[in-house]
């Protein structure tokens, strides 16, 4: 327990520093999935470490109310700050969580609004806007809405890569995987590392499969840039993504070679992520064995 | 720019996909497409028939209109859904947080390094 506890902590670290490297030479679709799994558990164990520390405390109520005869605090495993700092972080990780599924349900009602008006059985939603703009909304049926001056930006075949890159999303709900990573990151902060290249590895897999369809990937890193520019000059990209050179890499990842599917180092990120789980399962049964007065 | 999809091999598209094709390339542009215009513009090997149907039932679903006054056969798109949609859009992007930046957005910002060298390649494949 002593040592078992803390390691989703530790654990969450390590994800956050091999998720990038993941996303650097993994083929981007088994990249996405592994790291949005491993994140989800990470966050869970995580969680449920800070529930044991916090249990702890009770562990630490006078001899009396847990029976004769213990050890005494030499034999306690979790010093009572730390079993006292856990509860406040467990209403944290609760308002988090709270506050992120709250954001998601209002970004998808907000996106279902804009689809009203359309015929039901229509893929592709156009705003007859002077913002340049492109998302997907996911949904059953999944829709791809646009902008007419996005549309009017780009030539024939760069608006198919644009069409192509957003039905990917919807076809690999794509929106499922980063709500996930968002809904992890919530609860365990650590891992926001892990949220971005999935955000990131999500694009890259849409780019891959719209470079698929379109049978060009050229043509793919060329509407991606004219679509960039547009959006730029038309003051519709939000400031938040400035820095993180999101669309020059992803053009330069589609100059190169396809990434390998390395099925080795996605199973080592995915092993990474069942220990937090089974150290977090061990440090339980401890748990269980002080609070009932078992020897440890 | 043009047959650049030559290059490789191309995926087969669905009706629906095409659908949103003939719709982007009427959308793309500010004067009514003749069906010949928007095959030529489609390309992949579409058949002129293929067009024509497709046109059909996006005439039925009231997404696109007959040019009237133009010329014969043309078609523009429809404007009342798409301008009630970006009232919308722009009325969700006044409010306060920007949904579609939430989500998955195509393309992110830029700064002025990466500008100059997204501009440099489109410039190096126009020519």
């Amino acid at each position: 327990m002593r040592f078992d506890v803390y390691s989703p902590l530790a654990l969450s670290l390590l994800l956050a520093a091999a998720g990038p490297l993941t996303g650097r030479y993994v083929a981007p679709a088994a990249a996405a999935r592994v790291l949005a799994v491993a994140a989800v558990v990470t966050a869970g164990a995580t969680t449920w470490s800070l529930v044991l520390l916090g249990a702890a405390l009770l562990g630490d109520m006078p001899p009396a109310m847990r029976g004769a005869g213990q050890g005494g605090a030499a034999a306690d495993p979790v010093p009572v700050m730390i079993g006292l700092a856990a509860w406040p972080a467990l209403v944290v990780v609760g308002v988090r969580l709270h506050r992120a599924v709250r954001a998601e349900r209002r970004t998808r009602r907000a996106l279902r609004r804009l689809c009203a008006g359309h015929p039901a059985d229509t893929e592709l939603i156009v705003a007859a806007s002077a913002v340049p703009r492109a998302c997907a909304v996911p949904g059953r049926p999944g829709r791809i809405l646009v902008t007419s001056a996005m549309l009017g930006a780009l030539g024939p075949a760069e608006r198919r890569a644009l069409l192509a890159h957003e039905r990917a999303h919807l076809a690999h709900r794509h929106d499922v995987l980063v709500t996930a990573a968002t809904l992890a990151a919530a609860a365990d902060p650590l891992l926001c590392p892990v949220r971005s290249t999935v955000v990131y590895l999500v694009e890259r897999w849409a780019d891959e499969r719209a470079a698929a369809a379109v049978g060009d990937r050229r043509t793919t890193a060329h509407a991606l840039a004219r679509a960039a520019l547009t959006a730029q000059r038309g003051g519709a990209v939000c400031a938040l993504h400035f820095a993180d050179r999101a669309v020059t890499r992803r053009i330069a990842a589609l100059q190169s070679a396809p990434e390998p599917s390395l099925g080795s180092a996605a199973l080592a990120v995915l092993a990474l992520s069942t220990l937090p789980p089974l150290l977090a399962a061990d440090a339980t049964g401890d748990l269980f064995r002080l609070l009932t007065g078992a020897p440890l | 720019m043009a047959g650049t999809g030559s290059r490789g091999r191309a995926e087969r598209r669905s009706a629906g996909e095409l659908e949103s094709e003939v719709l982007a390339a009427l959308w793309a542009t500010d004067r009514p497409l003749t069906p010949a215009e928007i095959q030529a513009e489609i390309g992949g090997g579409l058949a002129y028939n293929t067009v024509h149907t497709i046109l059909k039932r996006l005439y039925d679903k009231g997404l696109v209109l007959r040019d009237a006054d133009g010329r014969r056969g043309a078609y523009r798109p429809a404007k009342n859904a798409a301008e009630l949609t970006a009232e919308a859009m722009h009325q969700a992007l006044d409010r306060g947080p920007d949904p579609i930046a939430a989500l998955q957005q195509f393309v992110t910002g830029l700064s002025r390094e990466e500008e100059r060298a997204l501009r440099a390649l489109l410039a190096e494949g126009d020519a």
